[in-house]
């Protein structure tokens, strides 16, 4: 049964138009000319239980919009969304007991004391039995290897420290859907892995429903299944994300670094050119190909440095769209 | 009902504990507060009894039962700034943030979890200990006393707290839509200066200002008066009437203009 379900959701922001300089600014004192622009526009998809879905999409696709309207935070323009049963805007308790939202970019916990007094104050808020709470509180604690961060001050924390700790609080009255809104933005590799890594297992054991909002391909990569593309506040692909990426991602970037000029000729036998500055070439490379295609060009050039990566999620965006 | 009242006496518990201990992190600044508070409070204490000198009463109040207002109006914002003035002053940076979105997915009323979030007992302490020295000194002088002066005084004292409350409540709605607070909190605080001046100074449209429009002038009056053995029959019921009145329309002006909340792209 779905659990999450949105029918032509529509949310548009009223904004004002201003003309450029001190004149302008006078002027739009006392007479401003209202705008609209649509954020999301007919948005309709459906979320079954225990699923883990990913919103992809460039910045102002309408991702966050969409996450905000079903945390009830934002009230729709039309359209409608029902979650759990509920009208999120409604703001009813008992629909706000059972879900979470973690923002990348905001922070719930108290900035001067230690996270474990954060923990504790949602404890109060959502009225959690103490003896469930420190059942919960000891089982994420394990999952997310914090144990030793609990008594410093949050202040003092990295930004990557803070975000499992923003985690641990969000989940502690166990919510049946968690709104992830960039998890991983600003953190090293190192703790976008183990953030990774938290998620992946906290939904298969918890079968909580989450949806993730990422810039990184490797998040979405990582850990749905499906995914809902959104571009210019509409959805243009809604499935899975292996037969997205094998219908418009068939190739990964290399960027190379030769010890001596490659003839433009040899290079074609690698790739398409993207780049070529000089000793440094950019390569666009069918994905099966490369091992054998690095291999035999490790073998007959000298190479200084070589990176393999992967294609950028705005690319794969702007590929999709520019074939509907 | 009493299990509404139940859990927010239960959630502020829980809050103020919170707060105090992020504020006796920052204790070295608390010092200076306090004395400073004490200090302008000695100051209008000192500028009243000059004016004593001259005349016997200021719109019919002696200088001990202008004690009891003025102690009266610094209890009561010790009393706000323990449950929600600190809030209301950081709204604004809350909504230009869009930290605001925090506020409105838990499950606690947003308006009340904003004051919770800012108690502060040292913001106001010198005022609400000087409040309440003051409020003994002149009491202890008046001649006549009653059994029941200090529990109707400390209803009126709560009655006052809300009028404080649903008055920075409906100033402070309008911040959805200008964004920037500050100069409203502004405008809270000069009126709130005026409250230790007695009522009985206005007259006419002044008074009717005063009362309806902008209630300042029963928050400090209509206490001190039950303690100063000046109060009435109207006076304490149009003090109970406008509270209500405010927090019902407050609470209204409120749950409209939280709809247009925007909150700020991430």
């Amino acid at each position: 049964m779905a659990i999450i379900e949105v029918h032509k959701l529509s949310k548009s922001f009223d904004y004002f138009k201003k003309e450029p300089g001190l004149k302008g600014s006078i002027k739009s004192l006392f007479w401003r000319e209202t705008l609209h622009k649509y954020a999301i526009q007919d948005v309709s998809f459906q979320i079954e239980e225990g699923e883990l879905v990913g919103f992809l999409g460039p910045n102002g696709a309408g991702k966050t919009t969409t996450l905000k309207i079903l945390a009830g935070i934002l009230l729709p323009t039309s359209g409608s969304a029902k979650v759990l049963g509920f009208d999120p805007w409604k703001r009813e308790k008992r629909y706000q007991k059972q879900f979470s939202i973690v923002m990348g970019q905001k922070n719930q916990l108290w900035w001067d004391l230690p996270a474990s007094e954060s923990f504790a104050l949602n404890r109060d808020i959502y009225e959690i039995d103490p003896k469930i709470y420190i059942k919960n509180l000891n089982e994420l604690v394990e999952l997310m290897g914090l144990r030793e961060l609990l008594d410093i001050p949050v202040r003092k924390l990295s930004l990557g420290e803070r975000m499992k700790c923003e985690l641990v609080a969000a989940l502690l009255h166990q919510p049946g859907i968690l709104f992830l809104d960039e998890p991983t933005i600003g953190l090293d590799v190192v703790s976008q892995e183990k953030i990774r890594q938290f998620v992946e297992e906290y939904n298969r054991f918890q079968k909580t429903t989450i949806i993730l909002t990422s810039h990184y391909m490797r998040d979405i990569e990582r850990l749905c299944k499906r995914v809902l593309v959104i571009n210019d506040g509409g959805i243009i692909y809604d499935g899975a994300l292996e037969e997205l990426m094998n219908r418009y991602v068939d190739h990964k970037v290399l960027k190379i670094q030769f010890h001596k000029q490659v003839s433009e000729e040899n290079l074609r036998r690698f790739g398409e050119i993207v780049e070529r500055d000089g000793l440094r070439v950019v390569l666009k490379t069918k994905k099966k190909e490369i091992p054998h295609l690095v291999q035999r060009m490790l073998t007959e050039f000298e190479v200084d440095d070589l990176a393999i990566e992967e294609v950028q999620v705005e690319e794969v965006i702007r590929r999709i769209f520019n074939k509907t | 009902m009493f299990e509404t009242i139940r859990r927010h006496l239960f959630l502020y518990g829980s809050f103020l504990k919170h707060n105090l201990k992020n504020e006796m992190i920052y204790r070295s600044n608390f010092m200076i507060l306090v004395a400073m508070d004490i200090f302008f409070m000695m100051v209008n204490v000192v500028f009243f009894s000059i004016i004593f000198n001259n005349v016997k009463t200021i719109g019919g109040w002696n200088f001990y039962q202008l004690l009891i207002l003025m102690g009266s109006v610094g209890i009561i914002r010790e009393l706000a700034y323990l449950t929600f003035r600190q809030g209301f002053i950081n709204i604004g940076d809350y909504i230009r943030t869009g930290e605001f979105d925090l506020l409105l997915v838990k499950p606690v009323s947003p308006k009340l979890h904003l004051g919770f979030r800012h108690i502060s007992l040292t913001e106001s302490l010198g005022e609400g200990i000087m409040g309440i020295i003051l409020v003994a000194v002149g009491y202890a002088h008046l001649p006549d006393k009653h059994l029941l002066d200090i529990p109707l005084y400390l209803f009126f004292l709560f009655n006052s707290l809300i009028i404080y409350y649903s008055f920075c409540l409906m100033i402070n709605s309008s911040v959805f839509w200008i964004i920037k607070s500050q100069e409203l909190n502004t405008i809270v605080y000069y009126f709130m200066e005026t409250a230790r001046y007695p009522r009985d100074i206005y007259k006419g449209i002044g008074k009717a200002l005063f009362t309806f429009i902008i209630p300042i002038s029963l928050i400090g009056t209509a206490p001190a008066s039950v303690l100063a053995g000046r109060s009435t029959g109207p006076l304490l019921f149009l003090s109970v009437g406008v509270a209500l009145t405010l927090l019902v329309t407050g609470s209204l002006i409120w749950r409209v203009s939280i709809r247009h909340y925007s909150s700020a792209s991430s």
